[in-house]
């Protein structure tokens, strides 16, 4: 099989430096047609710098990207035409509706039959139809960010941070509209520091740090190599319990709901922690051991958080 | 080029501007509130100039006939001022910038004259006046003219040199009317160097220049379409303008094919200073600054409100070397004085600076977003 049509997109050895920044350090990657990849990383790992460089928003400073069979520096003519762009941050006229803006951007790409109607039911936007964009919560917004990127019907789709700063319910629908892509068929390149994002929609994770890929593979994969270690949580335990499990070398760490959270690496730690208890007295409410997620491996990974503010083990919310 | 690409964005940007009403209010309603404003002022001083007052000490015969003959002479509308009051307070009080006192035994004098043929028999007017008034020296001026008339005639010798004025314009026109072309001007600069300012930063800073990059919208249509919708707004603007001036002042302006003629000049110059404004500043409020701090100067420089002959010599210079002036003399040109070549001339002063700064601004506006 030739290797432009086996493969949408892909980066050998990319290189963007802005002045003496180096942004995106000498990473390579594929993603096949059909597939939704994830770049997954924090704030300046050098996510958008990647993927405006593949949809033709900025050049490299080496290295080469092909996209649908074409380089991405000579061919920007033939491939607009080919993808669909939501740029992280994007937002749209205040004042045009939904419909009328879905409208303006299909005549952008000189397109006569492109099924508004279709889009905006896509995206569950039926009842907004006629709203002006100001007036659409923040989950609205980027909903009708993704229709607008579908409205030539591309091949690949490219979302950069699609539910950054929505609650966890507009998430819950921007990701309903996602894996209405993904039965579609698309060819889709998400950019998030949500693991349960890139967990729950992607088919290949890349996890990106200070401008390297620093693991690569399915959201299983990665977990399963990197799942050395398991997560013991007691609930509701009391003060006593932390002293305790510290007294016997554990690193235990407050959760929200006053859990305590132990990375364990046998099962026969668990034993040992919880008898530990027993013979102190002291009591938990429950306890529950499991694998790690995405989040924690990336912790494990890097050693920072994927974002401000996140609590290992507790739902950033 | 695809001019349905064009459209659909001049049809986005207008309904953008149609549905921010109270924006798109204040953007026509400046310029007509400056016309009406400077209008109403221009008008009272013009009255300021006809109006005299006249106080008759002798309150003889004579006297009264002096003061109709004054009234009828038309260049006058006379107050009388009782001969009671003291001249000097009464110009304080009531801000009259002058009253001119005939003097008590103007009759006697005039029968001595006449009878005896007495030529030391003279009567000396005064004029109480306030040097502070700006008009007041064109009225003494008016009042001196009358006067000699009145010794002329009295001395029964014909007069030798016999003035004739012709006017260079066709008809005398009023300031009003001078005044209506410049303000033209000064707004559908404004309306463009903001309008292009403004509308750039926001669109970058929304995210729509770089969504509009990964689609083939090309640089080409996007400045074509922001061009059709300066001219647009700025056509709309003048339309009132006009519309006003004549329904308010009733004035009497040339309107021809130079009015869209220098409107699209003007709309080309300042558009692409905008486009070149928002290429060299990171921050919107700094391109709305130096937006401003072109524009600010440009308006009171270039004799959009006064003709620039009223200035010292050095910022006449100046004011010649500002595009604005060559819209301002061009559209005077056309719409009051009617001299073509003027018009012309202003004509390809300001479209060669249009169009050199119009390809600058198109070679300034960057699509992508990094280098
Ligand atoms: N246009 C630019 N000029 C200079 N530095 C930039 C530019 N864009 C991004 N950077 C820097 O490059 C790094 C990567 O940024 P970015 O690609 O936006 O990361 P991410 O999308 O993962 O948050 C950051 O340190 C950022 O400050
Ligand atoms: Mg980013």
């Amino acid at each position: 099989m030739n290797k432009a049509t086996e493969y949408a997109i892909e980066v050998e050895n990319l290189t963007k430096s802005y002045g003496d920044l180096l942004a995106v350090n000498d990473i390579s990657f594929t993603v096949g047609k059909g597939e939704v990849f994830a770049l997954l990383g924090p704030n300046g790992a050098g996510k958008t710098t990647t993927v405006e460089i593949i949809d033709t928003i900025r050049t490299p400073t080496s290295g080469k990207v092909t996209l649908l069979g074409m380089d991405v520096t000579k061919y920007k003519h033939d491939i607009v035409h080919r993808i669909g762009v939501l740029p992280q941050g994007f937002t749209s006229f205040d004042r045009i509706t939904v419909r009328e803006t879905l409208q303006y951007y299909s005549r952008l790409y000189h397109c006569r039959n492109t099924d508004i109607d279709g889009l905006i039911g896509l995206v569950n936007l039926t009842d907004k139809r006629d709203e002006q964009y100001k007036n659409l919560s923040g989950g609205l917004k980027q909903r009708l960010g993704i229709a607008i990127s579908l409205v030539n019907d591309p091949e690949v789709v490219f979302l950069d941070e699609p539910t950054t700063g929505l609650d966890p319910r507009a998430r819950h629908e921007v990701w309903q509209v996602l894996q209405g892509l993904k039965k579609a068929g698309k060819t889709v390149l998400l950019t998030t520091h949500y693991m349960e994002e890139a967990e729950l929609l992607a088919d290949m994770v890349a996890i990106i740090s200070r401008g390297k890929i620093i693991a690569m593979g399915s959201p299983v994969e990665l977990i399963h190599n990197n799942a050395d270690t398991q997560i013991l949580t007691l609930q509701s335990a009391d003060e006593k319990v932390f002293e305790i499990v510290r007294r016997i070398g554990f690193e235990p760490v407050h959760t929200n709901h006053n859990n305590i959270r132990i990375r364990v690496e046998h099962t026969e730690d668990v034993q040992q922690i919880l008898s530990a208890i027993k013979d102190a007295g002291s009591f938990y409410r429950g306890l529950d051991v499991r694998k790690p997620n995405l989040e924690e491996v990336f912790l494990k990974l890097t050693g920072e958080a994927l974002r401000d503010g996140y609590v290992e083990g507790g739902e950033a919310e | 080029m695809n001019l349905r690409v064009v459209f659909a964005n001049l049809y986005v940007k207008l309904l953008s501007v149609y549905r921010e009403k109270t924006t798109m209010f204040f953007t026509l309603a400046f310029p007509i509130i400056l016309i009406l404003v400077f209008g109403t002022i221009f008008m009272s001083q013009d009255n300021m100039n006809f109006h005299l007052c006249v106080q008759d000490l002798d309150q003889s015969k004579s006297s009264k006939e002096s003061v109709e003959a004054l009234e009828l002479n038309g260049k006058f509308k006379i107050t009388r001022v009782d001969p009671a009051v003291d001249t000097a307070q009464y110009v304080r009080d009531t801000k009259v910038n002058l009253v001119l006192v005939i003097p008590k035994g103007l009759e006697k004098s005039l029968l001595r004259r006449k009878f005896f043929n007495d030529f030391t028999a003279s009567a000396t007017v005064t004029y109480v006046y306030d040097p502070s008034s700006s008009s007041v020296s064109t009225k003494m001026d008016i009042l001196n003219g009358v006067l000699a008339g009145i010794n002329q005639e009295m001395s029964r010798i014909p007069p030798f040199l016999k003035p004739v004025s012709k006017s260079i314009l066709i008809r005398k026109y009023r300031f009003i009317e001078y005044f209506i072309p410049g303000i033209i001007a000064m707004s559908v600069m404004t309306l463009s160097l903001f309008g292009a300012v403004n509308m750039n930063t926001e669109l970058r800073q929304k995210g729509i220049i770089r969504k509009l990059s990964t689609t083939p919208i090309t640089r080409t249509e996007w400045i074509l379409s922001d061009i059709l919708y300066q001219f647009t707004i700025a056509v709309v603007s003048t339309t009132l303008m006009l519309l006003v001036s004549y329904a308010v002042f009733d004035v009497n302006l040339h309107i021809n094919a130079w009015l869209p003629a220098f409107i699209s000049l003007d709309v080309f110059a300042f558009v692409g200073i905008g486009m070149i404004l928002t290429r060299f500043t990171k921050e919107a409020q700094s391109a709305a600054a130096a937006a401003n701090a072109i524009s600010f100067p440009m308006m009171f420089l270039s004799g959009s409100f006064f003709p620039i002959e009223l200035m010292p010599g050095f910022l006449q210079k100046i004011a010649k070397t500002l595009p604005l002036y060559y819209v301002n003399e061009g559209l005077r040109a056309a719409m009051v004085f009617e001299d073509t070549m003027a018009a012309l001339r202003a004509a390809a002063i300001i479209g060669a600076f249009a169009a050199v700064v119009f390809i600058l601004g198109i070679i300034a506006t960057k699509w992508e977003e990094g280098q």
